[in-house]
């Protein structure tokens, strides 16, 4: 539960005051962790994609096994 | 101490504190290894020289003046009353907490048996710091002065720095009695502050020789050597441990302190002596790290000198309300953050032809003010302090957390006490031809004449027949 004063809160029964304390206590964890594995499956898809495209791109320049060597920098 | 109990309570949280330091000296590793493998070659040795002077530089101005800063500054002065003297005058009488306890002749700033606590505590507030100036410190890699680098290091370090920690972070700050101002773990007090430092001394020091094209376009120079930027940022991250654990207080009985009569609780509490626990911090500091790693990854395209700065983004966004939130509240502000963060430092590079060489004005500054600014919103209505409770502007009270509060906490972090004070100091170091070195010391490199005489030793060794 939301906390609005701490002095209150301390002076509440002690199985209420051991209780948790984040924003949205008892109503709001269900509703996270929907979030969360949205926000964990979109991250596979996006940078899944995007690690194809980069793979694409390389692939079709077909360079050498040894071409790698000429973009060594030497700042 | 006579009583066992007192005894073992006073000496768990003198050791609590005096781990935490050893643990925080990691970050000051990790900065280092940073900043030469961001830098390059012929830069590596002055780059390390100019970060570890820092270490003397703040320390003795540390023990000098910039403790007594932290405990005389709650009050403004002028802005907010004492909790201690009921005075808006700087806290420098008799009452507890006073900073003639930390002035550098008080015999509590020295071995005293009658205080186990003042040196780990001093410490632990020195350790955060190096952090800050080291923050400023990897922005202008490869074309400050060492001389410029140290008086910004001791500015940022034991003077601004702690102005804006005794007005957001202490139990008896202004902001935290006016603004409802929140921020656990520093997103504002260490980040957004020393972000905004940076920004300034940038604006004035001007970009790298070769940073930006004829017609303005922006050149990446990458790292020099990214298996020292991976192992710093890990050094980094390891420190960051020691970092949220120095942020509280261990073990503390909140009844007696808060005036309750017959109420005795024991907790883990924040910086503002509010409770939490170091379970909860754990979570949420491992969510809001994977969050702002996620994010990196994704947003950089796999880049590993971003994705790793995005952890340590994802941590700072989220710390203002660590001590709070849920789990996976903390891992979305650390994603957002990151996101907004990354954005800006390429919008702002472009823009404004700023070259932030590491990345730290995003990482730091624009993370921390975000995350500040989020924290007003996921945490409205919570109260900043456990003394009381009250309205915004009234000062005699605590506000509670609030939208706005915090907006106004992250401008007086980020550009008050960080931007204004770092572009001014710049611009006088400027003005006395002191700030940036000569151009042809940049092109030849810093370290230029130290291989010039290795190269001369080696060769002498080399050709030495006895």
């Amino acid at each position: 539960m939301a906390v609005t004063n701490w002095i209150d809160h301390l002076n509440k029964p002690a199985e209420e005051v051991v209780g948790a304390v984040y924003p949205g206590a008892g109503s709001s964890e269900g509703l996270l962790v929907i979030l969360a594995i949205i926000l964990w499956v979109g991250w596979h898809v996006l940078t899944g994609r995007s690690e194809s495209q980069e793979l694409e791109r390389l692939s079709r320049k077909r360079h050498g096994a040894n071409d790698y060597k000429s973009n060594i920098t030497d700042w | 101490m006579t009583d066992q109990l007192a005894a073992l309570t006073t000496i768990f949280t003198e050791f609590y504190y005096w781990v935490t330091v050893v643990l925080m000296f990691l970050i000051h590793v990790g900065f280092c290894m940073y900043e030469v493998g961001a830098s390059r070659y012929k830069h590596h040795q002055h780059t390390l020289m100019k970060n570890t002077m820092l270490i003397p530089l703040v320390t003795v101005t540390w023990f000098l003046f910039g403790w007594w800063i932290y405990w005389a500054f709650p009050t403004g002065p002028g802005l907010a009353p004492s909790i201690m003297n009921e005075s808006t005058a700087l806290i420098t009488d008799d009452s507890a907490f006073s900073a003639t306890w930390y002035t550098a002749t008080s015999e509590l700033m020295a071995i005293n048996l009658g205080d186990h606590i003042s040196g780990v505590f001093w410490a632990a507030f020195l350790l955060f710091s190096w952090t800050a100036a080291s923050i400023v410190s990897g922005a202008i890699i490869e074309r400050i002065t060492t001389f410029a680098f140290g008086i910004l290091a001791i500015a940022i370090g034991s003077v601004f720095w702690v102005i804006d920690a005794a007005w957001g972070w202490h139990f008896d700050g202004w902001m935290l009695k006016l603004l409802g101002y929140h921020d656990a773990y520093a997103s504002g007090v260490i980040h957004a502050i020393a972000g905004g430092f940076a920004l300034g001394v940038l604006m004035v020091l001007g970009p790298r020789i070769g940073k930006f094209s004829s017609s303005g376009e922006p050149r990446n120079i990458g790292p020099r050597n990214p298996w020292l930027v991976t192992i710093g940022l890990f050094l980094i991250y390891t420190g960051f441990w020691g970092f949220y654990a120095a942020c509280n207080i261990p073990i503390f009985d909140l009844g007696p302190e808060y005036g309750m009569e017959g109420i005795s609780y024991w907790t883990a509490t924040n910086i503002y002596v509010t409770p939490t626990t170091l379970s909860g911090i754990t979570f949420n500091f491992l969510m809001s790290l994977s969050g702002g790693l996620l994010a990196g990854y994704w947003i950089a395209k796999g880049d590993p000198f971003w994705t790793y700065s995005s952890g340590l983004a994802g941590i700072i966004c989220a710390s203002a309300g660590n001590d709070l939130y849920h789990p996976i509240q903390a891992m979305i502000i650390g994603m957002i953050g990151v996101v907004i963060s990354y954005k800006l430092h390429y919008w702002v590079e472009r823009k404004f032809k700023i070259d932030d060489a590491v990345g730290a004005v995003a990482v730091h500054g624009y993370a921390g003010f975000i995350g500040l600014v989020i924290c007003g919103f996921v945490l409205n209505g919570y109260p900043s302090s456990g003394y009381s409770v009250g309205a915004m502007w009234d000062g005699t009270t605590y506000a509670t957390i609030n939208p706005l509060g915090q907006f106004l906490g992250a401008l007086i972090m980020f550009v008050v006490l960080g931007l204004i004070p770092g572009y001014i100091i710049a611009k006088v170091l400027n003005g006395m031809g002191k700030l940036r070195i000569p151009r042809e010391a940049e092109i030849a490199g810093l370290d230029y004449e130290i291989m010039e005489t290795a190269k001369d030793d080696e060769k002498a060794v080399a050709s030495a027949t006895r």
